[in-house]
């Protein structure tokens, strides 16, 4: 039996949740087809979340199947973000996929790329010098310092993968106006994995601790605001707290889905809550920076570059 | 005489790969190790970040706090550049551990804990490694 499970129309972190429960009513042994026909934009959360969703499946059974968006700039676009190089081995991919190089366009900054090991970290933060540092200083306003900060909390992102995660992972980086939400351009950095997530990386040295409380939601917590590792090593738990510092310095949003929780560090910008729970189980971990076009304050109000 | 660690040229010994960034856990591990083969325990040594690109917060631990932890006595940092610090700065100060660093102009610094960072000072001056100048700030008088 196949179930489908259909990509929202708008997919990003929002609309993440509609996909995830879809994704959590799969029982054992159904193939999974999941449908972008009508997809009509992907944040890069949503590709490098679908990508994890696609691995998980692969893992349970048997490989799955992928509708790919029929919108022809749709399709593109996710062919030059580097999805489907990578979709191609975890899905069974129907639909015309056009053959398309990976972009070097300036809006990607960095295509969807596999984490699976130390070395693939270094070519990241090394390939994200590279193209992201005008683009920071230049169109977001940042001070060209925090360039070098950027690519650290890339590196940490990336590495929760390889020391945590189980398996490997992906991410991708880009910029675009955000104009829904903030009138501004962003640069969003998404990782996604489909390994053991949080709660079970931190349950040998930390469930106790936290009791009855222990769950999806007290891991997510531990990690990224009281900065425990499931090491013992006392310099351990660095990654997430220098993410959170470098994040609140610019404005910027951190926010980490794993299990069944969803913890998020939200700017005044932001109408996102710190703490979901209770939400439809999803493997791995899928963690969302954002961080935001510096504006001028100006008496009055902020005003725009 | 200072044991000078060239930090750059260790990274490109110690790791396969033509690289500048001090990244991940293992990459740190791998320049501490070699880093620490040469360096007797105890000692002060300065250690050079010129021509070191990112440098996180894990390789800030893996290298640098865990140098200070476990092997030397005082560890003077050159060729820092703004982005270097912010790393290695929480990294040690989360740690209660310092190192001292030495500003363009040749001044030296505490940089991490506040507290153990007079007591280096302190170390450099009584081993005639450092000297109070006029107007207060201590230099090396041989590096």
């Amino acid at each position: 039996m196949t179930r489908l499970i259909e990509v929202p129309t708008q997919f990003d972190d929002r609309s993440f949740d509609q996909f995830t429960a879809a994704y959590a009513q799969a029982g054992d042994g159904e193939r999974l087809l999941f449908d972008a026909h009508a997809a009509e934009w992907a944040s890069p959360y949503g590709l490098v979340g679908l990508l994890a969703a696609g691995e998980a499946a692969t893992r349970k059974g048997e490989r799955p199947l992928l509708t790919a968006p029929a919108n022809p700039d749709v399709v593109s676009y996710w062919a030059r973000a580097g999805f489907f190089r990578e979709a191609e081995d975890l899905f069974e991919v129907h639909g015309k996929v056009p053959r398309t190089k990976v972009a070097t366009e300036s809006e990607v900054l960095l295509p969807v790329t596999p984490v699976r090991a130390a070395e693939d970290v270094h070519a990241v933060v090394s390939t994200i010098q590279q193209r992201a540092s005008a683009i920071l200083s230049s169109e977001l306003g940042l001070d060209p310092k925090a360039t070098m900060g950027f690519a650290m909390a890339l590196s940490e992102s990336c590495q929760n993968i390889v020391e945590h995660a189980g398996t490997g992972g992906w991410v991708a980086v880009q910029a675009y106006n955000w104009r829904r939400k903030l009138a501004r351009r962003v640069v969003v950095i998404a990782v996604a994995d489909a390994g053991v997530g949080f709660r079970h990386s931190l349950e040998p040295t930390q469930a106790k601790r936290f009791g009855e409380r222990w769950g999806d939601a007290a891991a997510l917590e531990a990690a990224l605001v009281q900065g425990v590792s499931r090491f013992r090593d006392p310099g351990r738990g660095q990654g997430l707290a220098g993410i959170r510092r470098y994040l609140t310095r610019w404005e910027g949003k951190v926010a980490i889905r794993s299990g069944t929780a969803r913890i998020a560090i939200v700017p005044r910008w932001d109408d996102d809550v710190p703490l979901k729970e209770g939400l439809p189980a999803f493997p791995g971990s899928q963690v969302l920076l954002i961080i935001p076009e510096q504006v001028a304050e100006k008496a009055g109000g902020s005003s725009q570059r | 005489m200072i044991p000078h660690i060239m930090v750059h040229a260790v990274l490109q010994q110690a790791v396969a790969g033509f690289y500048t960034d001090l990244v991940t856990r293992p990459t740190g591990r791998a320049v501490r190790e070699n880093i620490e083969r040469d360096l007797p325990p105890g000692t002060v040594a300065v250690m050079d970040f010129t021509g070191v690109g990112c440098l996180d917060y894990s390789c800030a631990d893996e290298i640098v706090a865990k140098l200070v932890r476990d092997k030397v006595k005082v560890l003077l940092l050159r060729g820092l550049t703004d982005a270097h610090r912010e790393a290695i700065e929480p990294v040690l100060a989360g740690a209660g551990l310092a190192v001292l660093c030495e500003r363009a102009d040749g001044v030296l610094e505490g940089l991490g804990a506040s507290e153990p960072a007079p007591a280096l000072l302190d170390e450099l001056i009584e081993r005639r490694l450092a000297a109070r100048i006029p107007g207060g700030s201590i230099r090396l008088t041989a590096a």
